[in-house]
């Protein structure tokens, strides 16, 4: 039976708790003060508090409290080891013997330690597992259902905050990420214009040489073949510097009130022949109510159709694409998702796909996503892409919903 | 058409003679300065028919030639050659005057097809 006292220090425990969460921003303060509480009101040794690292796929220490430093230095623990039957996810586990249980890593460390006994609280959202509270007892004792249910509900409190600041870390990140990139970009761009300008001086001397040349020479034979490749070779150079220089310029988009589904439709109108050529299959699925958003609509399109051809070029002849718009409300965002099943982009590339100049197909210039890039960020839009090789790509690109035209829906 | 006398502005010799080229074939008469001080000067001595001029010059900016000839050379007539080939300076340049806008690179035939447009029954 809980008496009022241990239920008052349950209570004490969740408030100090919830007012270091509101005091800091900072994880690592909040979870010692889950360590530092638990230990004091379930009288135990001491506190772990493992959250899991996707990157290592190992469960790092966090947090710790009332641990020597010998067994807190003791090496990793088993990833497998930690996770719990899924059925096991929200439940408490009591381990009562160090020496047998598989999840214990290091018994006799924990032994020399005087710990008789561990309690392993999972910190569970929803269907996975976060991390884990372990806590440790230098004595054996039995645990009420009161204890154990208190022990969960400060977990479920526990995973519930990682989970809003890994969310906030996240975002932190892909917005860091942003800055830098366009950062990377602008200067990418500033250089490259300014090259441009000293290559179109050459390259006009090669085309105004090699045209009048090729006048003089006989219609057929060598000398004709080789300056028609000079020829169409520097004006293959031009449209790469103007393609570039349209990346650089930063063009003002003349942005008025568009639906998004009509750009959508247009420009699958220009590139569906191509599809049909090479047999592949091109899915549309329109937003049914469609917010009115300040594009510039062939700007836009030149991207989507960029996009749906990029698709097309990475599916096999019978492959799948498919072009999706939908409204974003959570994130205030009108989107366009561009799917397809074709050949992925390795990871390593991915980080460099908005670069000027950078293509994996020998027939293209570099410059398609970069300039779509430019574009989107002018629109104070965004662009993220995820893939698998071998699986496939998506593109999403979203704009910000203004909040007065939010209330206007447009029907496609 | 009647043979012009040219007068090519640009910085890179490579450009002088290649215009120079194309169009003395076509017998044309064609002279070329490096700089925009040397050009104006030259405007200013010389009796031309057109201008081919770069926008972008080591000392004087293209456009602001096209200022200063307005008033002192208004017939003759300027084909602004660029490698920054932006609608904005085509605008600007057809509104201090010039008669037409390269993008460069530009071939023999480009060249030729803008005169030949510009002086169609002189």
């Amino acid at each position: 039976m809980t008496s009022p006292r241990q239920y008052e220090s349950y209570f004490r425990v969740f408030r100090d708790i919830i007012r270091s969460m509101d005091a800091s921003k900072n994880l690592t303060e909040v979870l010692d003060v889950v360590v530092t509480k638990s230990t004091e009101v379930l009288d135990a040794k001491g506190a772990l508090l493992r959250i899991y690292n996707p990157d290592t796929d190992r469960f790092d220490v966090r947090a710790a409290c009332g641990l020597g430093e010998n067994y807190l230095a003791k090496g990793p623990v088993t990833t497998e080891k930690l996770l719990p039957d899924p059925s096991e996810l929200h439940q408490v586990k009591l381990i009562t013997d160090l020496w047998r249980a598989p999840r214990v890593e290091y018994p006799q460390e924990a032994w020399d330690e005087g710990i008789r006994m561990m309690v392993d609280v999972p910190l569970a959202a929803q269907d996975h597992m976060l991390g884990l509270i372990r806590i440790y007892l230098d004595r054996q004792r039995d645990f009420s259902r009161d204890e154990l249910d208190f022990m969960l509900t400060l977990a479920d409190e526990c995973a519930c905050i990682i989970g809003r600041v890994q969310l906030l870390e996240d975002q932190q990140e892909h917005f860091y990420h942003l800055a830098t990139q366009m950062d990377k970009l602008s200067s990418l761009g500033r250089m490259a214009a300014g090259i441009a300008h000293e290559i179109n001086n050459p390259l006009a001397g090669i085309l105004l040489y090699g045209s009048n040349m090729r006048k003089k020479v006989p219609a057929e034979g060598p000398l004709a073949d080789g300056l028609d490749i000079i020829i169409k070779e520097t004006q293959r150079c031009k449209t790469i510097i103007q393609g570039l220089l349209d990346f650089a310029r930063d063009t003002e988009p003349h942005r008025v009130m568009t639906n998004v589904n009509r750009i959508v439709g247009s420009a699958l109108g220009i590139v569906e022949n191509e599809f049909h050529l090479r047999h592949v299959d091109i899915g549309l699925t329109l937003a049914k109510e469609m917010v009115a958003t300040p594009l510039d609509a062939n700007q836009i399109e030149q991207v989507v159709i960029n996009l749906m051809l990029n698709a097309l070029h990475a599916v096999d002849e019978y492959g799948h694409v498919s072009v999706r718009t939908f409204v974003d409300q959570t994130a205030d965002t009108v989107c366009i998702e561009i799917l397809d099943n074709g050949c992925g982009i390795a990871e390593k590339d991915l980080k460099k796909i908005f670069e000027p100049f950078y293509s994996t197909r020998s027939e293209g210039t570099g410059l398609g996503l970069s300039i779509s890039y430019g574009i989107i960020r002018n629109h104070e839009g965004d662009i993220q892409v995820a893939s698998e090789t071998g699986k496939g790509t998506r593109f999403k690109i979203a704009f910000p919903i203004q909040s007065e035209a939010a209330d206007k829906k447009v029907f496609p | 058409m009647n043979p012009l006398n040219v007068l090519v502005i640009d910085d890179e010799q490579v450009i002088c003679d290649a215009c120079r080229l194309v169009l003395s074939e076509k017998g044309h008469t064609v002279a070329h300065r490096l700089t925009g001080q040397q050009g104006l000067r030259e405007l200013e001595r010389g009796d031309y028919d057109l201008v081919l001029l770069d926008m972008k010059l080591p000392d004087i900016d293209g456009l602001r030639i096209l200022k200063i000839v307005e008033e002192k050379a208004p017939e003759t007539c300027f084909v602004v050659m660029t490698g920054y080939s932006t609608m904005s300076n085509a605008i600007a340049a057809m509104k201090l005057g010039a008669s037409d806008y390269l993008s460069k690179p530009f071939s023999e035939d480009e060249l030729l097809a803008t005169i030949d447009q510009l002086f169609a029954g002189a």
